[in-house]
């Protein structure tokens, strides 16, 4: 066992685990935060994705022990309380939500393209998301979704 | 277009789209209860094995074993099925495909269960394979379920007129055989259910469940309890697509009588191999067409011969194959039919209902060869299509004609070409010869001609598909669903049905109708829990039949309570008898007078006289009949019609086919939510597109060589371009103000109107989906000897 | 999952690795990107069923960074694909790299997998094995008593084998900067347009004067066992002059090398006309660029 201790979704926190678990168990296991899902366990389809260090990561393919030290935002972390994101609130505009399973996922890789890359043409929303499958909705209102908030941020 | 609607047609967020963004709504991995116990499946490498013995004699004094799980633990049937009982919930004397499960270990620690199963000795007898659908019916063929007989799943047919005798008058006679593969649902949930044991009061169930009440009578046979001690409530489903029912109602089962037996709530949950190894798949079909015609192009025979794979269990195939038989003569008027479907049993994985259920398959076939006929006679795949197209009045192949709605087959297509500009496009890219490349194996080092100039190596092409399809079950069988309204005295309301949200945005679409009919608006509707002890069967939530018949049950319920509040309205404010109320915007309306009320001040006052403003709705399909053994009758009460033309780019040194472009034209009926029609269109064009260029499950002596992500490809953010729905709302007296079906047209017609695509850029055409780099290049499939994966090395 | 523990290791420097990695046996393993490695776990693959201990090599600064030493650029081995696509001097310098790169996977593995990574486990399939061959790049490998740099192409043993004993590690990469006289380009074929397993890869860079071939460099990835550079094909087109039909004549050539050195396989009836096809239409691009 060891003790991690990592920032996450803005809060310092401890944690006694083994060391070799997933980092997606150790968020879904460990701090309830059931948000971030399972869909593959291999790294391609995207469900698990987080935020590490301002940069999406699939968390099934990082250990626990991995994060010590880093800063972790899921999608627990990504509304202001009941408040959302522009980018979320662009989501539920658009449509880009089905069966919400890979919506979480898909959310974390738009906010991080979008923290990287303000104005993103649509070839590098495609790209930012081409590693978050999702069978529902064609991805079309998703990536509507992306640029629409990118626009407004934009005027911001 | 009734133009006067205030919420029904516009764009309306999803009501449970909060929850869902901001990673709150909890899908059935996300629960946990006090004292759960994790169940872990034993299986054996084989497809078909007779057991001999299970040794669990090294591990079943394991500490981290609660119980061990085996079919004498089944109080009740030990057999089950959706059609057929022919599916055992543990397989204790044979395995017939790879997904069987033997018997199940219950503990706290999955991972040191994944450990320990692997120490259970089974001692088995390796038995003769039938892989090939086409040779399952031969003579010597060994029988996979000996006590059916023969390995015949079902046989539909459907005859008109005398084909024979068509053939001898067509002027022109055209036969090929087209295949399609083996899909898998691909729902990026993997399946997850957990058991809890309530003493007395049976158990409660809270899964990825796409059939709540299905589940609950197959649990209920299978532990031996009356369906009022099964309770089920469904968990946010993370994606269905068809594809939750028979696993997740057995998964159910075995949940639930491992809870009975540990007396601790029970979880199972799939990781992704063991989701495509065990589930049920899409059907592949083997289709024989032969069809006469005439000079001008009318089509005078058909003769139609298709065997689908079954796969190891009758499942769904006696359905999805009878939607097939009625349907595979497309959406045309021919006289004289032949149509003969057979559902096979093999060692394959078992198939059952997808999106699309029986459709795809002869769409598929059909419309490839329309086009083939167009090119015969040097005319136009459009008019091919309009000679012999259904309209007001026809005929079809089961002898039903078609009334009571607008047959828009001919406007769906116009309206399509005309966005498309298919047929200026159709005339430049059409090839006169083909353009792919022969190669002779033998000598594989090119010649000079064989090299392709660079700009050639990308060829464009255009192509288009129709169809009609029946709304919801037809004649399968009962077809009947409910929906529960609940007024409160602010104005506010309960709405729940007894169809399932699967993803698709069935609460919203309820909500909009019932708001439309009180005159307030869909966020004033609290959609409540999905859970069988709260609402009556209304069937399945299949066959894109819950926004016509849940649709209709909820405009039901909601004029049932707005009648009732008029009453009152009328009498509280001295309205005369002749006088017509109204409700809009929340507020209350005499024609009269004027504005009256606000809708709550109604709400409230009637509460304070006692009158009730709950009640259940309830829609009961129109009658229709089928004749089994004539292949005759009216088999749908209503049908919907689309067309997709598709765009597409062949890169002929490869074999890659990019999708610029699909314009999908549907009429759905009356579109409800605007946002949630053209999400289905996206969705479901982007599976057609999977099903046409990559999707396909292959095996290995039965074995599964796609059993994730990585080998089994769906379609990424990046392989197809643009995507245009377009609605013609075609007017139909049935459901919520004419609101028919929509889910799965969409994916039906995309693979047929690719393939016609790659036919109109290469000059060839391709006969076997999918359309991947090996068929385009070659004409054919290649796969390695040897079942061997990236993730599981 | 096992539920035995694993053990993880997170030296902070060079010499604190190497010495864990001085007394290592099989139980040990490196772990950077981890996709490779947390799946194997997860999923029980061989490779890992007796791994112990991790040794986490992601906070080592002397095998991080991209620099240019001595008219080489040296890339970290544990730089992640992200990181290197962020480069300018990547971008500018080695484009090839910047074109394999830019191809792997999807944004969230490109943000973990590393460089190394990609090569180390030597599969056929790695996409940044040929261009880094035919940049002629060199592998700088250290143990606790020793340090070497090879070429790639030796460093590369055999499918899944490499030279590099289990205590020694990948320190950087090195590759020299091309004269700019070259001009290339990476080919990648998938079966879908992303986060796709290559079927074919072509790493290709020429030196052409007055429309005579000075200088070709040409590897393959996944067509062969291991990504190899293809001599006997480099040897036959130096000093040629070129033209269409020499491309075509340079293309089957290539086609009956990789039968050499492959034999036929199941994938080789599709693989062996497109390699042909696609070599020759990726010539023809570059012919045309440096026009």
């Amino acid at each position: 066992m060891i003790t991690l201790k990592f920032i996450l979704n803005g809060k310092e926190v401890s944690i006694t685990t083994e060391p070799h678990i997933r980092l997606l168990d150790l968020l879904r296991d460990k701090f309830d935060l059931t948000g971030t899902k399972e869909g593959c366990g291999v790294g391609e389809c995207g469900a698990c994705t987080v935020l590490m260090n301002g940069r999406a990561v699939n968390s099934c393919l990082a250990l626990a022990a991995q994060v010590e030290g880093y800063e972790i935002v899921t999608i627990e972390g990504i509304s202001n309380g009941d408040v959302l994101s522009p980018l979320q609130k662009n989501f539920l505009l658009h449509g880009a939500v089905q069966c919400g399973f890979c919506t979480p996922g898909m959310v974390l890789s738009a906010a991080a393209l979008l923290d990287q890359t303000p104005n993103p043409t649509e070839e590098e929303i495609k790209d930012a998301i081409a590693g978050n499958l999702c069978r529902c909705t064609g991805y079309k209102q998703i990536v509507d979704a992306i640029k629409e908030t990118a626009k407004e941020l934009q005027v911001k | 277009m009734n133009k006067e609607f205030s919420v029904v047609g516009k764009r309306v967020i999803r009501e449970d789209g909060f929850d869902k963004i901001t990673g709150r709504a909890k899908f059935a991995d996300d629960y946990k209860f006090d004292g759960m116990l994790y169940a872990v499946m034993l299986r054996i490498p084989s497809a078909h094995a007779k057991i001999n013995s299970i040794d669990f004699s090294e591990i079943e004094n394991n500490e981290a074993i609660s119980a061990i799980i085996t079919s004498a633990d089944v109080p009740g049937i030990k057999k089950t099925g959706l059609i057929k009982n022919d599916q055992p919930i543990f397989c204790d004397e044979k395995v017939v495909t790879p997904g069987d499960v033997l018997a199940m270990l219950v503990g706290n620690s999955e991972n040191e269960l994944r450990n320990l199963v692997k120490k259970a000795k089974v001692d088995y007898t390796e038995l003769p394979l039938i892989t090939d659908p086409a040779k399952a019916l031969d003579q010597e063929a060994i029988l996979i379920h000996p006590d059916n007989g023969s390995n015949l799943i079902v046989n539909h047919h459907v005859k008109k007129g005398d084909v024979e005798k068509g053939f001898e008058k067509s002027d022109h006679i055209l036969e090929q055989t087209y295949t399609t593969p083996l899909i898998e649902h691909a729902y990026i949930e993997p399946e997850a259910v957990t058991a809890i044991p309530l003493g007395f009061n049976g158990v409660k169930i809270i899964g990825s469940i796409q059939n709540p009440f299905t589940a609950r009578r197959i649990v209920a046979a299978v532990i031996n309890l009356p369906l009022d001690k099964v309770q089920i409530i469904q968990a946010h489903l993370g994606g269905s697509f068809g594809g939750k029912d028979d696993t997740m109602c057995i998964l159910s089962a075995r949940a639930a009588v491992a809870a009975l037996k540990a007396n601790c709530p029970v979880k199972i949950r799939y990781t992704r191999e063991e989701s495509i190894l065990e589930s049920y798949k899409r059907h592949p079909y083997i289709m024989n067409y032969k069809v006469g015609f005439s000079n001008s192009g009318k089509i005078i025979a058909m003769k139609i011969n298709i065997i689908a794979d079954g796969g190891a269990y009758a499942s769904m195939s006696p359905f999805v194959t009878w939607r097939s038989v009625v349907q595979a003569t497309g959406p045309y008027e021919i006289e004289n039919v032949h149509t003969e479907v057979r559902a096979v049993y093999t060692n394959n994985p078992y198939t059952g209902a997808m999106r699309g259920f029986g459709s795809p398959q002869p769409i598929f076939a059909n419309e490839s060869l329309m086009d083939e006929i167009a090119i015969h006679l040097g005319i136009s795949p459009v008019e091919i299509r309009k000679v012999n197209a259904l309209k007001n009045g026809s005929i079809t192949a089961t002898g039903q004609k078609l009334e009571n709605h607008d047959v828009n087959l001919i406007q769906v297509l116009d309206k399509a070409i005309y966005a498309a500009d298919f047929q200026n496009k159709w005339r430049a890219n059409k090839k006169e010869k083909p353009l792919t490349k022969e190669f002779d194996f033998n000598n594989p080092v090119l010649q000079d001609y064989q090299y392709v100039e660079p700009d050639k190596l990308i060829q464009k092409g255009i192509g288009l598909a129709v169809s009609y399809r029946g709304c919801s079950l037809g004649a399968e069988g009962i077809d009947t669903a409910s929906a529960y309204l609940s007024i409160q005295n602010d104005g506010t309301v309960y709405l729940l049905s007894g169809l399932a949200e699967n993803g698709q945005g069935m609460r919203t679409t309820f909500a909009i109708i019932a708001a439309e009919a009180l005159g307030i608006l869909p966020e004033q509707i609290f959609y409540l829990e999905t859970d069988t002890s709260r609402i009556p069967d209304s069937g399945p939530t299949v066959a894109s039949r819950s926004t016509l018949m849940g649709g209709g049950a909820v405009r039901n319920a909601a004029e049932i309570l707005s009648g009732r509040l008029k009453k009152i309205v009328k009498e509280e404010f001295k309205l005369s008898e002749e006088d017509v109320v109204s409700f809009r915007e929340n507020l209350v309306f005499s024609r009269k007078k004027g504005l009256t009320a606000k809708f709550s001040e109604v709400c409230k006052l009637a509460y304070s006289l006692g009158i009730n403003l709950a009640t259940i709705g309830y829609y009961k399909s129109p009658s229709v009949h089928w004749d089994e053994k004539s292949g005759h009758g009216d088999a749908y009460f209503t049908y919907v019609y689309g067309c997709q033309v598709a765009e597409v780019s062949v890169n002929i040194g490869t074999g890659e086919v990019y999708v610029n472009k699909i314009t999908a034209v549907h009429d759905p009926g009356t579109v409800i939510n605007k946002l949630g029609a053209e999400g289905q269109v996206y969705g479901g064009v982007t599976q057609g597109a999977g099903y046409a260029l990559f999707e396909g499950i292959t095996t290995e002596k039965g074995l599964i060589r796609e059993l994730n992500f990585d080998q089994y490809l769906i379609p990424t953010s990046k392989d197809i371009d643009v995507i245009k729905p377009v609605f013609v709302e075609g007017k139909d007296s049935y459901g919520a103000w004419g609101a028919k079906s929509l889910g799965e047209p969409t994916l039906e017609l995309t693979a047929a109107a690719i393939s016609n695509a790659v036919r109109n850029a290469v000059g060839k055409r391709f006969f076997n989906l999918p359309l991947n780099l090996e068929e385009i290049v070659l004409g054919k499939k290649l796969c390695p000897q040897e079942v061997k994966r990236g993730s599981l090395q | 999952m096992r539920s035995t523990t694993i053990e993880i290791l997170f030296p902070r420097n060079l010499s604190e690795a190497l010495s864990i990695f001085s007394d290592a046996k099989e139980n040990l393993k490196i772990i950077a990107g981890g996709t490779d490695v947390v799946t194997g776990i997860q999923q029980e693959s061989k490779r890992f069923i007796d791994t112990e201990v991790l040794v986490d090599i992601n906070r080592i600064p002397e095998i991080k960074g991209i620099e240019v030493r001595k008219k080489k650029i040296s890339v970290g081995a544990a730089e992640t694909f992200s990181d290197i696509l962020r480069n300018n001097l990547i971008q500018n310098e080695l484009p090839l790299l910047w074109k394999a790169c830019s191809s792997i996977g999807s944004v969230q593995i490109r943000n973990r997998a590393t460089i190394a990574g990609n090569f180390v486990n030597n599969a056929p399939c790695a996409d940044t094995v040929p261009v880094l061959l035919v940049y002629n790049a060199t592998v700088e490998i250290e143990s606790l008593s020793s340090k070497r740099e090879i070429s790639l192409q030796e460093f590369l043993q055999g499918p899944y084998k490499t030279q590099l004993n289990v205590n020694e590690i990948v320190t950087r990469i090195n590759i020299p900067i091309p004269s700019k006289t070259f001009v290339g380009d990476f080919y990648k074929l998938g079966r879908r347009r992303a986060v796709s397993i290559s079927r074919i890869t072509l790493a290709v860079l020429m030196d052409m004067r007055g429309g005579i071939i000075d200088e070709i460099r040409i590897a393959s990835g996944a067509v062969t066992p291991i990504g190899a550079r293809l001599t006997g094909l480099e040897k036959f087109a130096e000093g040629k002059e070129v033209n269409d039909r020499f491309f075509k004549t340079l293309a089957s050539k290539m086609g009956e090398e990789i039968i050499k050195i492959t034999g036929l396989r199941w994938s080789s009836e599709y693989k062996l006309p497109v390699v042909q096809q696609m070599f020759y239409q990726l010539l023809k691009s570059i012919e045309q660029r440096s026009l």
